[in-house]
């Protein structure tokens, strides 16, 4: 699953090779890029093995000689030219992309095809590329709960890598979840550089020896340990510390002390200036 | 890069350096420039059209065959503003240079039926927007591989170049985001990967995003970034107005270029002057130095 800040194609490209290198058999259905691009970096003695339905050209029939369209998206037409081109066993079916496919086929049908594909024998892997931006949340809910493994790609903090969320569930039921860093190389091999750290602050390099201010200066700034323990003692005149509360609560005997005795004008009377109402 | 005196055929005025950043940013020249690409111009609360009368007098003066879909202005609009850029459309027109299919003026026609003119084909979307866009394909598909046919004329000009401004109208017309799609995705097979020409495109969204809406610009802006090669979107400053600075330019490059690089993301300012643009980093402009 991608997005448009970071494209899957390349994991995707790195995973059709793979397969190839462990000597299956690879059938591309392309509808994003031309059969030319797609070979590209997929070429060697392997390439025999890799079979590409390009979809690019004419994927809704448009022209007269459609190589594959989207409308051939149906368990029986594909197992057909899965068994047309190759008689042994089990394939990997790569499709590039699911979202070209559930713009044109309803997504009802569209996993019902890739369930039917999955049960029926003659595919042995689907592995499809998903831009999840591109389609509403329970659309793409939809097809990760049909998927053993999803992995969502985004770009990494540094400009040649990129950060995977792999989600796996086994067939114990068992969920799996894990991310990682991963560098793609030129060859197509993926190379996992660790787990990714969200949560630590991006680091931009050896930390810097941290510098003491007050050395080489031509005035000392430093202070002696008898000085700084006097200077710990003070309190500052306007924190408002335990101490303070109950000196100005029981005031001492030496502090002076307020008498006041109400005079007759301080009781004035808002509603009863004259003070002669009986109330 | 300075454009010198040019000798040809007269189509060209000697004219200052302009949009010269941005063919630097770009890393491109009417000279040499990367065949194939499909780049894609967005903008959202800000006018990305000075980009499009760039890459009209930029890819007319490599000398490439240009079909112009232009749905929101006329034929007099663009030929003044490439006036002042240097290139003369009437004449590049007359060559047969440019292909020009003036939107507003063809949908008249087929919006208000005169006589027996029924109208260019390709507008027929206008009629039934159920249809889709396989019309204005096979408008544009004609158009562009007649400059590959066998004629002797078209050993004059360059690989073909689609400009379309701008796609987002179309879905004001009723047409739906999936049928854009696929019109972009067929012109690009054709255009950008059979016949090695390039692609411009401008989108247009002024909403916000929303979630649950599928038809919307921003949909069609995902959709067709995923397609493109390059992407260009336009914004306003985020501080507000600027007299000096009219906004910024994100350059993304989508697609690894040949050598598997993967090109870092850019961001630039600009400001558009009468004769051209000019691009800066952030924060050095003329005005604030």
């Amino acid at each position: 699953m991608d997005s448009v800040r970071y494209s899957g194609r390349q994991l995707l490209k790195s995973f059709v090779k793979a397969a190839l290198n462990r000597e299956e058999t690879v059938h591309f259905i392309g509808f994003e890029f031309s059969e030319d691009e797609l070979r590209d970096g997929l070429k060697g003695p392997f390439a025999k093995r890799l079979h590409i339905h390009s979809a690019f050209t004419d994927p809704l029939g448009w022209t007269d000689h459609p190589v594959f369209t989207v409308h051939q998206f149906n368990a029986e037409e594909i197992t057909h030219l899965i068994k047309q081109t190759s008689h042994a066993s089990a394939v990997t079916l790569v499709i590039d992309s699911l979202s070209w496919i559930l713009r044109h086929v309803s997504p009802s049908v569209f996993c019902r095809t890739l369930q039917q594909l999955r049960k029926g024998g003659a595919v042995r892997a689907i592995v499809g590329l998903l831009h999840a931006d591109m389609h509403q949340k329970g659309i793409v809910g939809s097809v990760c709960h049909l998927a053993t493994s999803v992995i969502t790609v985004a770009p990494g903090m540094k400009a040649e890598e990129a950060e995977a969320k792999i989600t796996k569930r086994s067939k114990s039921g068992k969920v799996l979840q894990d991310e990682e860093i991963f560098v793609i190389k030129e060859d197509l091999s993926v190379i996992v550089q660790g787990k990714s750290h969200q949560t630590e602050p991006i680091q931009t390099g050896p930390e810097e020896q941290k510098m003491d201010p007050t050395a080489n200066l031509t005035f000392n700034l430093r202070l002696s340990d008898a000085e700084r323990q006097a200077k710990e003692n003070l309190s500052l005149p306007f924190v408002f510390s335990k101490e303070k509360k109950t000196a100005l609560l029981h005031s001492g005997p030496s502090s002076g002390r307020i008498l006041y005795e109400p005079d007759e004008n301080d009781d004035y009377d808002q509603e009863d200036p004259d003070d002669d109402l009986d109330v | 890069m300075q454009w010198c005196n040019r000798v040809n055929t007269g189509l060209f005025i000697a004219s200052p350096a302009m949009y010269t950043e941005l063919n630097s940013i770009l890393n491109t020249s009417p000279e040499s420039f990367t065949k194939g690409d499909f780049i894609l111009l967005s903008d959202k609360q800000s006018d990305a059209s000075f980009l499009i009368h760039h890459f009209l007098s930029f890819y007319l003066r490599a000398k490439c065959k240009v079909c112009f879909l232009a749905m929101v202005q006329s034929f007099s609009h663009y030929s003044t503003v490439s006036q002042r850029l240097g290139v003369s459309l009437a004449q590049a027109k007359e060559k047969g240079q440019l292909v020009f299919l003036e939107g507003l003026q063809e949908s008249l026609s087929i919006l208000i039926p005169q006589d027996e003119h029924t109208g260019s084909q390709a507008m027929n979307f206008l009629r039934d927007p159920k249809l889709g866009l396989q019309d204005l394909y096979e408008f544009v598909s004609s158009k562009v591989k007649r400059s590959c046919g066998g004629e002797a004329e078209s050993e004059e000009w360059g690989p073909p170049v689609l400009l379309v401004d701008d796609l987002s109208v179309l879905l004001t017309l009723g047409v739906t985001v999936g049928a854009v799609l696929d019109f972009s995705h067929y012109c690009q097979a054709t255009i950008c990967s059979k016949l090695q020409g390039n692609m411009v495109m401008l989108v247009r969204c002024d909403q916000e995003e929303d979630e649950g809406d599928n038809e919307s610009p921003a949909c069609l802006l995902k959709g067709l970034t995923h397609q493109s090669s390059l992407t260009l979107d336009v914004q306003g400053l985020p501080t507000g107005y600027c007299r000096d600075i009219h906004g910024q330019v994100e350059v993304c490059w989508q697609r690894r270029q040949g050598d598997g690089q993967n090109t870092q993301n850019k961001l630039f300012q600009y400001k558009v002057h009468d004769k051209g643009a000019s691009f800066f980093a952030r924060g050095t402009s003329s005005a604030v130095l």
